[in-house]
Formats: C-alpha cells, structure tokens, sequence
C-alpha cells in the first residue's frame, strides 16, 4: 500500500529559520511543499521518510534564501495493481460505490466490479448482492424478497482488490468570468483516483466472509469472529 | 523536481503507522515547547508576533495526513496496531519455506490474514500451490500476530510477547509511546543491512 520514492528538489530555507539545524527545517519545508498532495505518476505523498543527500546551502542573488539541493525519500500512498486493502463505505450510487481510507477518499468501485447479479437499491442508497440467484435483469432483482439481498451499507469494512489506478493533471486554465464577476472554481477530477473490485470470492464486506467462517468451521471460528 | 525512483521499496502498513506515530509525538512536544517559549516572553514583554526563530512549525498538510493515516491504520479492522517489529520479523521468517513472492509476503503482513478465505484472495493460485500446507499456513500467521485466537495456545514464546504488545499499543494513553516503541523503530527502520528485521529490506531483493 505504501512505499518510498526517491525525489531529488530544492529547497529555499527562510533566513529566520537559520538558527534552527538545517535537516529539521528542510524536512519541515519538504513536508509542507509534498504532504498530503498527490505526485503525478507516483502517488499521494504522506511524508518525507529521511534525507539521503543535502548538498551546500547556496545563496542566489534576489534573495536572503539558502537554497538546497536535497535528494530524500518520501512515503508515498500507492497501492499496487492487484493488491488487496481494507477500506470503508463512503457512499454509494447507481455507478458504483465509492470507499474511504479516511486520509484518502478517491476509491472506487464501478459497477461491472461488483459481485454479479447485484443492484442498485434507491430507497435503501445501497447496492446488494443475491448470491446464487437466476435473475439478471435490474428489475427482476429488484422484486426480490429483501431478505434474501446482501446489502453493502455505509460505513461498511470492505476488503477490495486493486484493479487500476489513474492519474489525471487538469490544467487550472483562466478563471470564469460571467457578467463581470470572478466564478469561484469548481473542484475538477481528482487527481489519482484507484479503481477496485469486489467481485470475486472472498472480497466485499468483511462480515460477509466472516459470517461464511462460521458456518464452515463451526464453534472454531465463531470465538474469534464474535469478540 | 524529479523523481528519482518512484518505487524504491516497499512499506509496510506498521512502519508508516510507527513513523506517523513518531512524527506525531514530535509534534506534540514541539508544540509544548512553543507555547511555553511564548509564555515566557509575553511574561518578559518581548514577544514579537508572528516571529518564531527556535521552533519548527508542522505544516497543516503534514497535520492533517497524518491525523487521517493514524486514524485509518490504528483502527480495529486492521491488525496493524496491534503488531511489533520483532512479531512481523518473526512472521517473515515464518513465511519463508512457503515461497510467497514479495507483494504476498507483504499483504500478509499488512492484513495478517487468519482464515482460509482471506488468504486465497491475497495468494493467487493458493490450493496448487500450498494445497495441505494452507491450514498450517494460516495457524502460523494467528499464532504469530497474536489476535484474538479462537483456541488460546500456550505453547511457545512468541505468545505472551504477543500479546504484551497487543495491551500496549491498545492503551493510547500518553504512557503509549514507551522506550519500548522508539526501541523497536531504531531496529526497523534504520537497519537496512539486515534483511531480514524489515519488510523493507526484503522486498528489495529482485523477485523472480
């Protein structure tokens, strides 16, 4: 899920930073420049890791700043193609659902992903599962008796697998002006979005296959399952 | 900018839970040492505002991220909080004759999967490869973590240290971040040599 990019930058330190060593404030600066921001190709960044190479501080004319160049490695979010994670339900619609990690949220699941025949259930804003079912239309699916369906709430833990992830570098382009007023910008795509998949044994909410446990195995899993 | 290597190695889900730990107590003294450098000069009436030439401050980015991951990694659908550095050295070496490639090896770690279903989605092929040795597989892997097992076996070492750890990563008071984590951090995170003590490490290695 996580792994380490090497990046090589430099780094502008502010003169009032001088008294403070030089590896904490470059660390500070690279955290505030990289944290929480997505790289192009690489992924989100979370933090930097440590600084393998930092070279002379120079002083550039224009400015009182010491100028870094630092080589260092960063944590980056990244899960790879067919890697298994845990995320939770953060919404769901007739496309897909969509899953969070709490400090990333783009995860999603189309709807050719899910565990077939399902649907999408628009009083309950929840798509669910009929295992071993014949029917294959929506709305077949939808006169089924409700207590047959496993429904895929909010909120639910649900182990997924990785299937793609992609990353998209939106111009910011000149801002809308209409009848002479500045439009505020609209958030455009995101930009790294992972697409997972549940259909397949032993993947979707994690009570499901819990539950399954129970009955294979009998009092053995029970124990563990329940506490 | 330029990235150098995009993916030099891979992490686990416990090291980016131990250094985000880290980070954070750093944080927490860092922000401790400003307030009371603040105090002292409005008492000595030479407090400047918005000037700060002894401390760091952590950026709201980093603050956020890091809050989030915490709260994702740390919570109980995971096994990550309640594992150690020398249980998941321990769990790699276990998983050794079983000839997992790297990215399985880490899955398992990270999700520390203690039923046969969980494992035949993170090892593909699993019945052909393991077949009988399936069964033993995931009772190393329950032994190892510690989890709330379904039988409690006390036949070995690893089981009360297990469990040690397990109490006190569970308890997130102040006392939580003891000799004993930053302890475990130096053994993780900064010997690289030994290939064998990180996950890092192993996953290095080219894989075939």
């Amino acid at each position: 899920m996580f792994c380490l990019s090497i990046i090589k930058d430099k780094i502008p330190i502010h003169p009032q930073h001088f008294s403070i060593s030089p590896e904490q404030t470059i660390t500070a600066e690279l955290n505030k420049k990289y944290s929480n921001r997505v790289l192009h190709d690489v992924g989100l960044c979370i933090c930097v890791f440590d600084l393998s190479e930092v070279g002379e501080g120079k002083v550039r004319y224009g400015d009182g700043f010491l100028w870094y160049e630092v080589t260092f490695r960063m944590v980056v979010f990244r899960p790879f193609e067919s890697e298994v994670v845990i995320a939770r339900v953060k919404s769901s619609d007739e496309d897909g659902i969509r899953l969070t990690m709490d400090f990333f949220d783009d995860i999603y699941i189309p709807s050719i992903y899910l565990p077939q025949p399902s649907a999408f259930d628009p009083n309950e804003r929840a798509h669910f599962w009929l295992p071993n079912s014949p029917l294959a239309s929506t709305t077949e699916l939808l006169d089924s008796p409700t207590s047959e369906r496993m429904y895929i709430d909010q909120g639910e833990v649900m182990r997924v697998r990785v299937e793609q992830d992609e990353f998209v570098d939106d111009e910011p382009g000149p801002a809308k002006v209409v009848e002479g007023v500045v439009q505020e910008k609209t958030r455009g795509r995101a930009p790294y979005t992972v697409v997972c998949s549940i259909a397949e044994q032993g993947l979707g909410p994690v009570a499901w296959w819990n539950g399954a446990q129970v009955v294979e195995e009998g009092d053995e899993g029970e124990a563990m399952e329940e506490g | 900018m330029e990235v150098v290597n995009p993916r030099s190695a891979l992490l686990s889900n416990y090291e980016v839970l131990t250094l985000l730990r880290e980070l954070e107590a750093d944080h927490l003294t860092r922000s401790k040492a400003m307030q009371r450098i603040k105090k002292e000069e409005e008492a000595n009436g030479t407090l400047v505002p918005g000037h700060n030439t002894t401390v760091v401050e952590t950026s709201e980015n980093l603050r956020t991220v890091e809050v989030e991951a915490i709260q994702y990694l740390g919570a109980d659908y995971l096994p990550t909080s309640g594992q150690t550095a020398e249980g998941i050295t321990k769990m790699v070496k276990a998983l050794e004759p079983y000839e997992l490639t790297k990215a399985e090896k880490l899955q398992i770690v990270n999700l520390a999967p203690t039923t046969p279903v969980e494992l035949y989605v993170i090892v593909e092929e699993l019945e052909d490869r393991l077949g009988d040795r399936m069964d033993e597989l995931t009772e190393r892997i329950q032994e190892i973590q510690g989890a709330p097992a379904p039988v409690p076996q006390v036949n070995g070492i690893e089981e009360p240290k297990a469990e040690e750890g397990v109490t006190s990563w569970s308890n997130p008071a102040a006392e939580g971040f003891g000799e004993d984590e930053d302890a475990a951090y130096d053994e993780e995170m900064f010997d690289d040599a030994g290939e064998g003590a990180g996950v890092e490490g192993d996953l290095d290695v080219e894989d075939d």
